[in-house]
């Protein structure tokens, strides 16, 4: 049984939150490998999922990752106008902007998205980030809204 | 609006027997009292089909797309040079320019593919607003008369004021007239009320996280998953909607919730800058979905955020076409202060 199958709403022992961080390539991961490479600590509770670009991410990774069961999801990119294809993270804040609010509008909680910007160099900000994040998550408890109860068949023949 | 509906005709005539376009989508009357339907005529003596009235509901824009679209494929096949283009007029009220904006932002078609027919709007009546103020009885004759509908029904003659049954939509409608047309029949229209346009969602937003879920889930119980709203709307024209892509599968087809939860707010996340309040999904929703509560949301977002309005201007870009540095971005995570 996997961790969503269980009873949502109850906060299961030693549950811990399970984070899909989807960052870019050229500045978040780069600063996650930093973080790494210095060996700054921080929690292990993200599945970091690497794309070219933060304007690459369809706002439906962030939905399909809440379905599939995930406590909270985390987007992270370049600053604006540090982006390596020039304004990809432009296009990505107005879309994120208006998922989160959109989110929240039907009653997600607020700490279960999370958006911001890290860079190549700040391998100590990553840490902080998902320290936060990972606390945000833990505070609210297991995730129970939006979550796809029935195991979808391909997970379930993949087992 | 006979007037209007009288310019509507000789400007309708005009451009069939000029050819100026091949064929004009507009409304005629419908089948049952009280109603109209679209129609597409081809012929100048078709014109004197056209009506104009508080029963147009429809968002014309849906069919210009799909006999543009449609047309072209089948241009496809032929050399370049023997490809002929397909000129559509189309009767337009304010939300229909706006959705026609919108596929032209979107490079669906060129402006001189359309003929646009601007006719003022003053709201369409909401058949189930009038169904429930007729405890469901059907209606026998009826005639709108100045701002009263006259009704006759099986129990006897009944007078409703139109305000009182015209769309939610319509009655906070903050663009009532065309913002683009080719020709205007007649003089624009009174504004509507649109100082309370989001008055429902100011409401909603009070309420806690868990009981907006509540609603949410509610709503999204009674979705049968119909896609009708999704077939009405004019600017889902997608040609594979991401409801039906298998590779990746975006949204399962079970009937755990979750799937139509997440059908519905990807359906509905798609119109940020898109959805322009036409109505039309809540008027063919056969189970009564409240979409609206959630779609105008987007739309006051997309304001406060952007500081625009779906296809509210021509020479500007979508709002998520946009890219500027100078957005808002209070919702920027920051570790250690603020969110
Ligand atoms: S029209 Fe109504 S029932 Fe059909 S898919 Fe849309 S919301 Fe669901
Ligand atoms: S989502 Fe509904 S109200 Fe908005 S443009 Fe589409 S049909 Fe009209
Ligand atoms: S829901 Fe989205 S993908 Fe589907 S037709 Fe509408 S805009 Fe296109």
């Amino acid at each position: 049984m996997s961790q969503h199958d269980k009873p949502a709403g109850k906060k299961s022992e030693g549950w811990e939150p399970k984070i899909i961080a989807i960052v870019c390539n050229w500045c978040t991961y780069a600063g996650a490998d930093l973080a790494g490479i210095s060996r700054i600590q921080y929690p292990p509770n993200v599945r970091i999922i690497r794309v070219p670009c933060t304007g690459r991410i369809n706002p439906f990774y962030v939905v399909k990752a809440l379905q599939a069961g995930a406590d909270g999801v985390l987007i992270s990119g370049c600053h604006p106008g540090e982006c390596h294809y020039i304004t990809g993270n432009l296009s990505a804040r107005r879309k994120f902007a208006t998922l989160k609010s959109f989110l929240n509008y039907i009653g997600l909680e607020d700490g279960r998205t999370t958006f911001t910007w890290v860079s190549a160099s700040e391998g100590e900000r990553f840490a902080q980030v998902i320290k936060g994040v990972t606390e945000r998550v833990r505070a609210l408890g297991p995730a129970t809204k939006l979550i796809k109860k029935l195991r979808d068949v391909s997970v379930a023949a993949a087992k | 609006m006979e007037k209007v509906e009288k310019k509507l005709r000789e400007e309708a005539k005009k451009l069939l027997a000029e050819k100026k376009v091949d064929v004009i989508v507009g409304y005629e009357a419908g089948t049952l009292p009280l109603t109209a339907t679209p129609v597409f005529i081809t012929t100048p003596e078709e014109a004197d089909k056209l009506v104009w009235n508080s029963f147009c509901q429809h968002n014309l824009a849906k069919y210009v797309h799909d006999l543009i679209s449609a047309h072209k494929d089948s241009q496809k096949r032929l050399k370049p040079e023997d490809r002929k283009r397909k000129v559509v007029g189309v009767v337009t009220k304010g939300c229909t320019s706006r959705s026609l904006v919108i596929h032209l932002q979107e490079r669906q078609y060129e402006r001189m593919d359309t003929a646009i027919l601007g006719v003022p709007c003053t709201g369409y009546v909401d058949r189930k607003k009038l169904a429930a103020k007729l405890g469901g009885e059907e209606i026998l004759e009826g005639s709108l008369d100045g701002a009263n509908l006259k009704i006759k029904t099986a129990s006897g003659e009944k007078t409703i004021a139109l305000k009182e049954v015209l769309a939610d939509n319509c009655l906070t409608c903050r663009i009532n007239n065309p913002v683009i047309s080719d020709s205007m029949m007649g003089e624009p229209a009174p504004p509507m009320d649109f100082a309370s346009e989001y008055a429902g969602v100011d409401e909603f937003e009070k309420l806690s996280p868990e009981e907006r879920w509540a609603y949410f889930e509610k709503e999204m119980a009674k979705c049968i998953r119909c896609a009708a709203c999704r077939q009405a709307c004019p600017s889902c024209y997608c040609r594979t909607c991401f409801a039906e892509q298998s590779m990746p599968q975006w949204v399962g087809i079970s009937e755990d919730p979750s799937d139509t939860q997440a059908f519905q707010f990807m359906r509905m996340y798609h119109m940020v800058g898109r959805c322009v309040d036409c109505g039309s999904c809540v008027s063919v929703c056969p189970m009564g979905v409240d979409l609206r509560k959630f779609l105008k949301k987007l739309d006051k977002d997309c304001f406060v955020l952007f500081s625009q309005r779906a296809g509210e201007k021509i020479d500007f870009p979508a709002p998520l076409q946009d890219q500027r540095m100078d957005d808002k971005e209070e919702f920027i995570y920051s570790p250690g202060g603020g969110h």
